[in-house]
């Protein structure tokens, strides 16, 4: 990586602390031009010296040095519900991201043409053709039930990597982390396997949208758009009007909701995304709403018999799989070809298991289980 | 006095055998032994090191770390966290580097644990190959874990038993790095003899 001084910064704090470059110069035991250099952008300091400036003028890496900001990774988080997203979880994915770069040229080779939606307007009409469209290249109608198998052939056919994670239920800010390595044109999808069927499929198709919309990862309209296509690919104006018609029909809000509920329960997705969709069809529609408020849809929702099991729980029951297990699911059920790309790095470099444990984010006791298995 | 930094894989490795470990002055540069708190937490929340390493927790060991403990101001530590920065952002600029013959890029841990040699002129000492080659990278003073076993023996420290014994310990717990392994008939020939044909 291509590595500047971050001149402007080590200007200022030069200026706090009333010094010239002559006076750095002499602090770091390095002479004046050097300095003038570094801040010219023509030459970049030994790692030693770098640390000395770090702690002589009390600077942290990203203000001392500017990287290529070409070559860094683009970042996506699905979030747990209200979860705040800190310094530390861009961090950490970050360094994840760079973690990365080494596998990148254990993949196989790279398709050329990928499906990319240039159209992102969250218009209704306009976003449900959208979501129609990706039907039709995907070969179902409008009111089929959108499979597993079909999310998964895509993510292999546009170059994203699947990693199934195990990442727990509740102690993690995200529950998918979509990472894109523009220089390589390369999209690793992290999906916590340790989530609810129901929220799963929405999650995947979610992420998906990034997968079409490269040039909104990791921007706000990015995860806007990604929200409003997963709910129209899931559950089209068509389906949604079969729901609309259903629960129309019924008097109470439990009665609705028992409708709506059949519609969740065939397509595996949550009782939350219907109402979703049904919603804004009715509005875009200018029909009358259902007589039921989303704070009943999620009371309903929340509750553990209409959540349902864990993804987790019904591909590995019992908990926690075998390495060799769970490796076998990454490649079988999610046609991922992370795990056979990182035996490969393993074997030919010789690399630990903390590696494994950074590019994976888990547990270093699990990382060796992995790295073990992979191996043997 | 030279203060010499433990990571938590040299800390287990010899901690149990050599008695006492933290705190006690040895060698003509008066090193003295110390683990920062990074150590504590590392093995408290991870399950296998615990069931591994019982005696972690036993009272006399909790103590020994307390009291070897060194606290840091506050201009420390936010010196310690740009270090620390430094270090990293080294690493994930270059992962490449840190994936071969062994290695491993260091973690934020990692780099935390040689930023504190740093800031504090220690030494570090760890068997991690990747920290070894960021420490070389950045002029910083390490070891290997054989390397402060054979300065602890030669400040008669320890015994040859002792040494036999912590190899023996290795092998048991299948734990026997490469640098470990080739000190065995070199550095520590007087012990254990050349190595067989």
């Amino acid at each position: 990586m291509h590595k500047v001084v971050h001149s402007e910064s080590v200007k200022s704090a030069l200026a706090i602390k009333g010094w010239d470059q002559k006076q750095l110069a002499e602090e770091l035991g390095v002479s004046g031009q050097a300095v003038t250099n570094w801040l010219r952008g023509v030459d970049f300091p030994r790692p030693a010296t770098l640390l000395k400036l770090a702690s002589t003028l009390a600077l942290g890496f990203d203000q001392l040095v500017l990287a290529d900001q070409a070559d860094q990774p683009v970042i996506a988080f699905r979030k747990k519900g209200a979860a705040k997203t800190t310094d530390e979880h861009v961090l950490r994915a970050r360094a994840m991201g760079a973690m990365l770069k080494p596998l990148v040229g254990y993949l196989p080779a790279r398709q050329s043409l990928r499906t990319q939606i240039s159209d992102t307007a969250l218009a209704y009409e306009s976003l449900q053709a959208t979501a129609a469209a990706v039907r039709a290249k995907l070969g179902i109608g409008q009111e089929a039930v959108l499979s597993y198998e079909h999310l998964i052939s895509q993510f292999a056919e546009n170059d994203a990597i699947i990693v199934p994670v195990m990442w727990g239920e509740k102690n993690r800010h995200e529950n998918a982390l979509h990472i894109l390595l523009p220089a390589d044109k390369v999209t690793f999808i992290y999906l916590n396997l340790d989530t609810h069927l129901e929220d799963f499929k929405f999650w995947m198709a979610h992420e998906l949208a990034h997968v079409f919309t490269p040039a909104l990862a990791g921007k706000d309209e990015g995860e806007d758009f990604a929200d409003a296509f997963a709910g129209a690919l899931l559950f089209p104006k068509e389906l949604a009007h079969h729901a609309y018609v259903n629960a129309s029909h019924r008097r109470t809000p439990s009665g609705i909701i028992s409708a709506l509920h059949d519609f969740a329960r065939a397509h595996m997705i949550s009782l939350y995304s219907v109402y979703n969709e049904v919603t804004t069809y009715v509005s875009a529609q200018g029909l009358s709403p259902l007589k039921v408020t989303s704070q009943q849809v999620h009371a309903a929702r929340n509750s553990d018999s209409v959540r349902g099991e864990l993804v987790s729980a019904t591909l590995f029951r019992p908990l926690p799989p075998e390495p060799s297990t769970y490796i076998s699911a990454a490649h079988g059920v999610f046609k991922s070809v992370f795990f056979p790309a990182l035996q490969v790095m393993l074997r030919e470099r010789g690399t630990g298991a903390g590696y494994v444990q950074q590019v994976m984010s888990i547990a270093l006791p699990d990382a060796q289980a992995i790295h073990d298995e992979l191996l043997r | 006095m030279t203060l010499v930094l433990l990571d938590t894989n040299t800390y287990l490795r010899l901690a149990k055998r050599i008695r006492p470990l933290l705190g006690m002055k040895f060698g003509q540069k008066d090193y003295v032994l110390m683990v920062l708190k990074d150590v504590e937490d590392e093995v408290r929340r991870n399950r296998t090191l615990r069931s591994k390493f019982p005696w972690f927790d036993d009272e006399e060991f909790g103590t020994e770390r307390d009291s070897a403990q060194i606290r840091l101001t506050a201009d420390e530590k936010s010196t310690l966290n740009n270090a620390r920065s430094v270090l990293r952002g080294h690493v994930l600029a270059d992962v490449d580097r840190y994936t071969s013959g062994g290695r491993q890029p260091p973690s934020d841990t990692d780099c935390r644990v040689l930023a504190f040699g740093q800031i504090r002129e220690a030494i570090v000492v760890t068997d991690d190959l990747g920290m070894h080659l960021l420490a070389d990278d950045f002029d910083l003073p390490i070891w290997h874990g054989w390397e402060l076993l054979s300065k602890m023996k030669a400040a008669k420290k320890v015994d040859n038993d002792l040494i036999r014994d912590i190899y023996a310990a290795l092998e048991r717990n299948d734990d026997m790095t490469a640098t470990w392994l080739k000190a065995k008939h070199t550095d520590f020939a007087r012990v254990f003899g050349p190595k067989p044909e």
